[in-house]
């Protein structure tokens, strides 16, 4: 056994002995694109597949067969909506509806407005792209990828402010930054003590998670509004959850290639559906029997509504350091415009500036 | 130049001659090199070509998959102008200041139970049970203790005093960590400290105290010269100890957070080699570290070769 966040060292170090396993999971996005050059092309196998850009390389080949989608929304408690005054059945659909309701449940004192847990800065990370997905456009969020857009643009500061603001106009509970997102912060929020969190689409932390204890009708979903949105709606970020590629250096590529095709095809992933609660990249699967509220109002944002995953997409090197300066931020140890110029030294570092 | 008597004696009359060698030296040279071979093979194998192997990596650009180039000393100049080494170094300051108070804490109390204070036994297991646990025990027990809604805050505020957020605070997190190491190991050192005040001349104990020492007199003067060397020993290694062994604490409690509050180099090398996926510059930072350590060592180990007159 090995430890999950040492995954892809010991990846790395087979691949680059020319030990590497023939077929390899990976995360879509950074993780993906940083071992393009260890993966066949398996574009002709990806009919029926969703999510297939975190895995594309920069001429557009699918190097790994996504099996699941993944994405950030928020899920509020109706119970703690009521208790506040609010109506259960009515989410806040823009900045203004948001900022209404924290207020209202900041004022009925008995739990803070959202759960966080930013202990490792990934609370930050769930911000960043909740709010990018609503705020940046398609050509925006692909020029922050490739590091032309900085942090200190109008568009990208704005969110380094509303993280601030949201945190002074006391939307958060105090130690957010010695609190882990996983699972402190949803615990937090499952046990009723927060009436919203940016939880995922799949795996953990999520709808199947948040029902077994709120209960499928206690339990309410949101895309995360933001100012200025580039549509009339809020946007749900989505990015390829997990796939898997083939190792270019397999001897056995053919069979690995089957094994992947299996994988990724609709009889295992509907059981994967039904028993873990993920959202499958595969349009094939039968997610009518979903009987969650939830998760069928999901389902329905896939097509439409959903925008890239700002955070995903950009270096290692500014996810780690937005992740201190989220830290400072939210301690008031730094100002938004120094974070910022801090971001854009790392973001011109990893680009090769 | 006068002649050897001895060899005169042993053979009258001799000029001196090639030295002979004597039947089977050589073959028991051979042997002594055959039992030696095994230990020198593993300082080799397992100490100096990984630290070699690492220096080389230093001195290139491993990332991710690519093949390594030499670059010279460019990690190292990078690393002087990466604030987040800079915070680690300036963080490793700090811990190191904290040094006496590692090393007076264990010797006061080994004193105090040596001296026979009612309960003595009783605190000494006390005191070492922390280092029988592992640090990440260490840290998920202290998670529950300092985290914002944890027991010292609702100590603390049922006695009026406002909480504050010990881990997520930049003011107090490398405090608190420090403090949670403290109690975590302390007692390693007091048992090293309980065997050399076994060593401490009763007699002489005795006759100070008849002749009216008090507790501080016989501290100062006959207790604190005696334990000097085991001071100097303590100091060494929870010098090496603070310096390598903090890694799961951080990882459990802060993460190295907020901010760069708690990153300590060991942690920053986890970090660019685990995550940054920069195995060279990642090699750099541990030669740093490495030279640091053994720099310090270096300096204390001469200290106490001059104390005690080697």
């Amino acid at each position: 056994m090995q430890p999950n966040d040492q995954y892809y060292t010991l990846l790395g170090t087979a691949l680059s002995s020319g030990q590497g396993p023939d077929l390899f999971l990976l995360n879509g996005g950074a993780q993906a694109r940083a071992r393009m050059d260890a993966l066949t092309d398996v574009t002709a196998s990806a009919d029926g597949l969703v999510g297939l850009a975190e895995f594309e390389s920069p001429e557009g080949a699918v190097m790994a067969l996504p099996i699941t989608i993944q994405g950030f929304v928020v899920y509020y408690n109706k119970a703690r909506y009521e208790e506040a005054g609010l109506d259960p059945d009515a989410p806040p659909q823009t900045w203004e509806e948001l900022v209404s309701v924290c207020e209202a449940i900041t004022a009925a004192g008995e739990v803070p407005c959202f759960s966080l847990g930013n202990k490792e800065g990934f609370a930050a990370e769930f911000f960043l792209s909740a709010i990018a997905a609503s705020t940046l456009t398609d050509e925006q969020h692909s020029a922050f990828a490739a590091g032309d857009l900085a942090w200190s643009s109008p568009e990208i500061s704005e969110i380094l402010s509303l993280w601030v603001e949201t945190n002074d106009m006391g939307w958060y509970p105090r130690g957010a930054n010695s609190t882990a997102k996983f699972m402190d912060e949803y615990e937090q929020f499952m046990r009723g003590d927060a009436a919203n969190t940016i939880g995922l689409l799949s795996d953990v932390a999520h709808w199947k998670q948040f029902e077994d204890f709120l209960g499928a009708e206690g339990l309410g979903v949101y895309r995360h509004p933001a100012p200025d949105m580039v549509s009339d709606h809020p946007m749900m970020p989505v990015a390829g959850g997990i796939g898997y590629g083939v190792n270019a250096a397999s001897a056995k590529a053919d069979l690995a290639l089957e094994l992947a095709q299996t994988l990724a095809a609709a009889g295992p992933i509907q059981t994967f559906v039904n028993d873990a609660g993920v959202v499958p990249a595969n349009t094939m699967v039968d997610t009518s029997g979903l009987s969650s509220p939830a998760a069928g109002t999901i389902l329905g944002w896939l097509d439409g509504s959903s925008a890239q995953m700002a955070h995903a997409n950009v270096t290692a090197e500014e996810l780690a350091e937005w992740h201190r300066q989220s830290q400072l931020l939210l301690n008031g140890e730094t100002t938004v415009a120094d974070a910022a110029a801090r971001m854009d030294e790392v973001q011109a570092a990893a680009h090769g500036g | 130049m006068a002649a050897d008597p001895a060899r005169t004696t042993a053979r009258p009359g001799a000029a001196p001659r090639r030295r002979r060698v004597r039947p089977g030296a050589r073959e028991e040279r051979r042997f002594a090199a055959l039992f030696l071979l095994p230990a020198v093979l593993l300082v080799v194998v397992f100490r100096i070509w990984p630290l070699a192997w690492g220096f080389w990596l230093s001195l290139t650009d491993a990332e991710g998959l690519a093949e390594p180039n030499f670059i010279g000393l460019e990690n190292y100049v990078e690393m002087a102008g990466d604030p987040n080494f800079l915070a680690s170094m300036k963080n490793t300051g700090i811990l190191l200041l904290t040094l006496p108070v590692w090393i007076m804490l264990p010797m006061i109390l080994a004193t105090l139970i040596h001296l026979g204070v009612p309960g003595g036994k009783l605190y000494r297991s006390v005191y070492f049970f922390p280092a029988v646990l592992s640090s990440v025990i260490v840290g998920s027990i202290f998670n529950v203790v300092l985290r914002y809604d944890g027991a010292l805050n609702a100590g603390l505020e049922f006695f009026g005093i406002p909480a504050l957020d010990w881990l997520g605070n930049g003011s107090t997190a490398l405090l608190s960590l420090i403090t949670v190491q403290l109690w975590a190991t302390f007692g390693m050192s007091l048992l090293i400290f309980l065997a050399g005040l076994a060593t401490v001349s009763q007699e002489m104990i005795e006759a100070a105290r008849l002749d009216g020492a008090k507790l501080w007199a016989l501290w100062a003067f006959i207790i604190l010269p005696s334990l000097r060397p085991i001071i100097e020993f303590v100091a060494v290694v929870t010098t090496i100890g603070v310096l390598t062994n903090m890694f799961g604490l951080i990882y459990v409690l802060t993460a190295g957070g907020p901010g760069t509050a708690t990153t300590l180099p060991e942690f920053l090398i986890w970090l660019e080699q685990g995550q940054m996926n920069r195995p060279g510059y990642a090699a750099a930072l541990s030669m740093v570290l490495f030279v640091l350590m053994a720099g310090i060592a270096w300096i204390q180990i001469r200290i106490m070769s001059r104390n005690s007159g080697i």
